[in-house]
């Protein structure tokens, strides 16, 4: 049983249909919202989705990779892949190896690819988490041992993050973090002391910092700072706003003229909501929502806590993310940075986000097989038989 | 499945209260999925329009044009108000080599401020205004510098072609091509049509980038209006009104030409004038529309109206005899005269000599209530709606002492404007039906579709046909001999008519001044008139009475109108030298006359103040003096028949009012065409 087990990929076919719908959807919009701009930057308007097209390629590996090993090996790669991270967001801040954008050092350019260590950080934090929470099993409920350590390495990542700087991946670890500790059953007054503790923090970065400040003003009366720290926010109200219920039409969008920065990125929700209207947005929060249950799902389902853990984790990595890029688009949030997951323009994303995917639809498979609708690939006769005394018993 | 556990790496699955805190973080995520849902349909529903109106504003709000501004026509379609096409200069300041030399090489030329022009091309936009509606000659210059970065768009530009005529009527617009009087303003919606979009969309670097079928701004129209005005009748009106304002130096004229039969506003004068094209330096006088905006104490052409009702209401016949009082006559403190002392008067004298005493004593006869009927049934004290700004109403009020009843008799002590007084005289004039007087016939827009349409409305009868007839033949008495009008008779025509020289009002002193109101109201042909004429002439200096001043422009418009309406002599005038006038009356439709206005129509008029001199030769004598005073040439004529030579030739510039000499030869009785 356990041999036949092993020798199939089982999986849970709702969540990678919505993971493949997301993904599909995301190359159309990134085609519809870049053509314009880089026909007119680089003279080739397929230019954005050629790349986002490889990134798929490249992530459809990474998520057949991690479905074929199976999430339980991620156990024994948690401290390698935190170290990768740590190292890569150092290296990052190093010149002449991170690459300056928009005032933000977060990319490292490589001949033909360039990787975004904060978007590795993010799935070898929840990893790693994962793996201490479930290795620290009731111990996760003394403040010194459950608590501590893992704020402390926390505080770290953020630190490295903001040197960067970039706030949006700072909020993200800490919110995976209390959102995996609470789970572990950490007691509720240490996340709310802690988050009370930071507001100070919070408060000092914010304040210190003139962009983070006037994406603040601008959140609060985007029409007041209309042509200055309001502009995004505005015009992507704007866009939105045009959708009306059908939308413009798929290509017909008027804001991606160069009226909406970062179309294709981390404003293409935008893009989605003018083009396609609420329909679009009716669709796309839709297929989120069905990953969330989904994840959900599996992690409920996961025989073990280590799978409990990492399903959650990707699940609220997947989730926060875009919940917080729709939030800015519409203008209920200030202005992040997180792109929105499987839909926005960008490699390392892209890829590491489908990775973590397979590491979802592997806890998915893995579940008790009367629980869950998994299925395998390569089904022998035998192996239907067995399934189906799986289901009998 | 316990056996399967024990394989895995970590033991133990979830406990009860890990499932319920990881199950409680799911629905947190899908409550604010449900939020952020919410918000997507307060956007794109409930702010919607708002929002959309807003992008919109920014990818075409440069580039909004009005359509072109509706055309305003004559009751023949000759334009008076037109939108031509004219050049105005923009430019891309980012394709300059160096604004600020650029900025002063324009300023020589366009006389445009040169420190504004840099701080337009400063700004940062790819597009800026040099300067709107430029002559021909300024394109010409500008071209010539060959400087890179230059665009020139059509824009239109309200022009009037017949320039001061019927300014009054027209009104004018300002420089954004919004109404600012007359039908400009009370039209504006209608005229000025649908805004249109540009034809493309921009990006926000101000490129041209889509191209979305918009149609052309230019192609678009707003609706064309059409007068009752006959262009013909109103440059006489307002050539004998200010002929006779000049001739009395008075301060101002009216002059208002109606239609009896079908309430038609023909022609509606003032003076002084001003030309919209160029209204600079005219001031607030020179604007007002008095014909339709100013109410004023009308004097004793009021005298018909009381007559007509007290023979309507057989309170006197017309053998009916009055005792004049030899001009004065008390009544209580108050003592009233007569220009004309008279004895026994019958009615036809009484209005005749325009008696006052007599007329406050018929007055009296219909007593306060009938009096204030009256002058209301004949359609005072209420507006006709004739789309004019402004129109004034006029006041009756009720005569309550004795004195006020009897000035009331001969039109003092209430207003009325000059339009309700020759709408009034309209009444007697159309056999005692009162028409609603109409200025505004149609108004068409771009697709053809009628948006309004005036047609001849009987308001009521005032009084019965017999009546009305009586007394339109008792006021023929006036322009004959010993009557107060004897300027005002045709030779060909039977005029009827009633003098009125009112005192006005003095505000200060609270009683009347010393200046007058001289007016005259009459109607041609007599027998079956087919034009009221009323003339008002304000604070006349050289003479006060109406029938001096005020009726022989009556009659110089009168001989205009007779012929152009193609209206049959009353009586045979022997012929005395220029066999100008043809034996038979003109074919009722289209006279040469009107076909001469309608080639003249072509003729483009310079500069202000000079025309240029029509082609006549081969034209007969009738149709080549019509059109020589359309464009304001007095013609001289020498001999008879058809025009063989004319001095100064034709195409000449020449004054407005320079003589034009015509020879005319082989008098031949074929004429008419």
């Amino acid at each position: 049983m356990n041999d036949a087990r092993r020798a199939t990929i089982a999986y849970d076919p709702v969540l990678l249909a919505a993971i493949f719908g997301l993904v599909g959807f995301g190359l159309v919009m990134v085609y519809s919202s870049s053509a314009i701009t880089a026909q007119d930057k680089l003279g080739d308007g397929f230019f954005f989705l050629k790349r986002q097209a490889f990134a798929a390629a490249l992530g459809l590996v990474a998520m057949a990779v991690s479905m074929k090993l199976g999430y339980r090996r991620m156990a024994r790669l948690a401290y390698p892949l935190l170290v990768i991270a740590v190292i890569l967001l150092i290296a990052v801040l190093i010149p002449g190896i991170g690459t300056k954008v928009g005032g933000a050092k977060r990319w490292i350019r490589f001949p033909g690819v360039s990787i975004q260590p904060a978007e590795i950080a993010k799935v070898a934090w929840v990893v790693y988490l994962s793996y201490s929470l479930a290795k620290k099993r009731e111990k996760v409920q003394h403040f010194s041992i459950g608590f501590l350590p893992h704020l402390g390495l926390a505080g770290f990542l953020v630190v490295l993050c903001m040197l960067e700087p970039d706030f949006g991946s700072s909020v993200a670890l800490l919110f995976l973090m209390f959102v995996m500790l609470f789970a572990a059953g950490a007691k509720l007054s240490w996340l709310v002391g802690s988050v009370l503790l930071a507001i100070p923090f919070a408060y000092t970065a914010i304040a210190t910092s003139e962009y983070r400040m006037k994406r603040i003003t601008a959140f609060l009366d985007p029409w007041a700072n209309r042509q200055g720290s309001g502009y995004q926010v505005a015009e992507s109200l704007m866009s939105i706003g045009s959708g009306g219920t059908t939308g413009l039409g798929l290509g017909d969008g008027r804001q991606k003229l160069f009226f909406l920065p970062e179309a294709h990125t981390d404003f293409i929700f935008a893009i989605i909501g003018e083009e396609l209207g609420l329909i679009g947005v009716a669709a796309l929060i839709g297929l989120y929502g069905i990953v969330i249950w989904r994840g959900v799902r599996a992690a409920l389902n996961a025989p073990e806590p280590f799978g409990t853990y990492l399903g959650l984790g990707v699940t609220a990595l997947i989730g926060f993310q875009a919940v917080v890029n729709m939030s800015v688009a519409m203008g209920l949030v200030p202005t992040k940075g997180l792109t929105l997951p499987f839909i926005s323009y960008g490699g390392s994303s892209l890829i590491v986000l489908m990775g973590a995917a397979g590491l979802l639809l592997s806890i998915s498979g893995a579940s008790d097989g009367g629980k869950t609708r998994a299925r395998a690939v390569k089904v022998s006769r035998a192996e239907l038989s067995m399934g189906g005394a799986e289901v009998a018993a | 499945m316990r056996d399967l556990k024990n394989h895995q790496p970590s033991v133990d699955a979830p406990t009860k209260w890990m499932r319920v805190r990881v199950s409680l973080i799911g629905f947190a995520f899908v409550a604010v999925l449900c939020g952020i849902f919410a918000r997507a349909v307060n956007l794109q529903i409930h702010q919607r329009d708002r929002l959309q109106g807003m992008a919109r504003d920014q990818y075409l709000r440069d580039l909004e044009i009005p359509a072109r501004r509706g055309d305003i026509f004559d009751r023949r379609g000759t334009p008076l108000a037109q939108s031509v096409d004219v050049d105005s200069i923009w430019v891309d300041p980012s394709l300059f080599e160096n604004a600020r030399d650029t900025a002063k090489k324009l300023s020589a030329i366009l006389g445009v401020d040169q420190k504004e022009l840099l701080e337009r091309f400063t700004r940062g936009r790819r597009f800026a205004w040099v300067k709107r509606q430029v002559t021909q000659t300024e394109v010409e210059k500008v071209k010539a510098l060959n400087l890179p970065g230059f665009g020139f768009a059509k824009e239109p530009r309200r022009f009037y072609p017949q320039r001061e005529l019927a300014a009054h009527v027209i009104g004018l617009v300002g420089t954004d091509a919004h109404g600012l009087d007359g039908l400009e303003l009370s039209f504006e919606d209608e005229l000025s049509g649908d805004t249109a979009r540009r034809a493309s969309v921009r990006d926000a670097r101000g490129r041209k980038v889509l191209t979305n079928g918009v149609e052309d701004p230019l192609s678009r129209q707003g609706a064309a209006v059409t007068l009752t005005i006959d262009r013909h009748l109103q440059y006489a009106a307002e050539k004998a009104l200010l002929k006779a304002v000049d001739d009395a130096r008075a301060v101002a004229g009216m002059a208002v030409v109606l239609d009896p039969r079908t309430g038609e506003v023909l022609a509606l004068a003032n003076a002084p004038r001003f030309n919209p094209n160029a209204p600079q330096g005219a001031t607030a006088d020179h604007f007002r529309n008095r014909a339709v905006t100013d109410a004023f104490e009308p004097g004793s052409t009021f005298k018909a109206f009381v007559v007509a009702r007290a023979l309507e209401d057989k309170l006197i016949t017309e053998k009916s005899t009055f005792d004049c009082e030899k001009g004065r006559m008390a009544i209580g403190k108050h003592v009233i005269h007569d220009t004309h002392p008279s004895g026994v008067l019958d009615v036809r004298g009484i209005l005749q000599v325009s008696s006052n005493i007599c007329a406050a004593k018929i007055g009296q006869k219909l007593g306060r209530e009938r009096l204030v009927e009256n002058y209301q049934q004949f359609g005072f004290a209420e507006r006709y709606g004739l789309g004019l700004p402004g129109e004034a109403k006029g006041v009756i009020p009720f005569p309550r002492a004795e004195i006020s009843l009897a000035t009331q008799s001969f039109g003092q002590g209430l207003t009325a404007s000059p339009l309700q007084a020759a709408a009034a005289f309209g009444a007697l004039a159309n056999r005692g039906v009162l028409m609603k007087p109409y200025l505004v016939s149609k108004v068409v827009d771009a697709d053809g579709l009628t948006l309004l349409e005036n047609k001849p409305t009987e308001l009521r009868r005032v009084v019965s046909e017999k009546t009305a007839r009586t007394v339109v033949e008792m006021l023929e008495s006036v322009v004959e001999k010993g009557g107060t009008a004897p300027r005002a008779r045709m030779d060909a025509y039977r005029v009827s008519g009633k003098t009125g020289t009112a005192q006005k009002a003095d505000p200060v002193a609270r009683g009347y001044s010393d200046k007058h109101f001289a007016s005259f109201v009459g109607m041609v042909p007599a027998e079956d008139p087919r034009v009221v004429i009323a003339i008002f002439i304000d604070e006349p200096k050289t003479d006060i009475y109406g029938g001096l001043v005020a009726a022989p422009a009556f009659k110089e418009i009168a001989e205009v109108a007779m012929p152009h309406l193609a209206v049959p002599p009353s009586r045979v005038v022997p012929v005395v030298e220029v066999a100008a006038a043809p034996k038979k009356p003109e074919p009722p439709v289209k006279s040469p006359v009107v076909a001469a206005i309608e080639r003249l129509d072509e003729l483009h008029e310079a500069d202000e103040g000079s025309v240029r001199v029509p082609d006549l030769k081969g034209q007969p004598a009738r149709a080549a003096v019509t059109q020589a005073l359309t464009v304001a040439l007095e013609p001289r004529l020498v001999g008879s028949g058809r025009v063989v030579a004319q001095t100064p030739a034709a195409g000449t510039l020449v004054e407005k009012g320079a003589r034009i000499t015509l020879e005319l030869a082989g008098n031949l009785p074929s004429v008419t065409r």
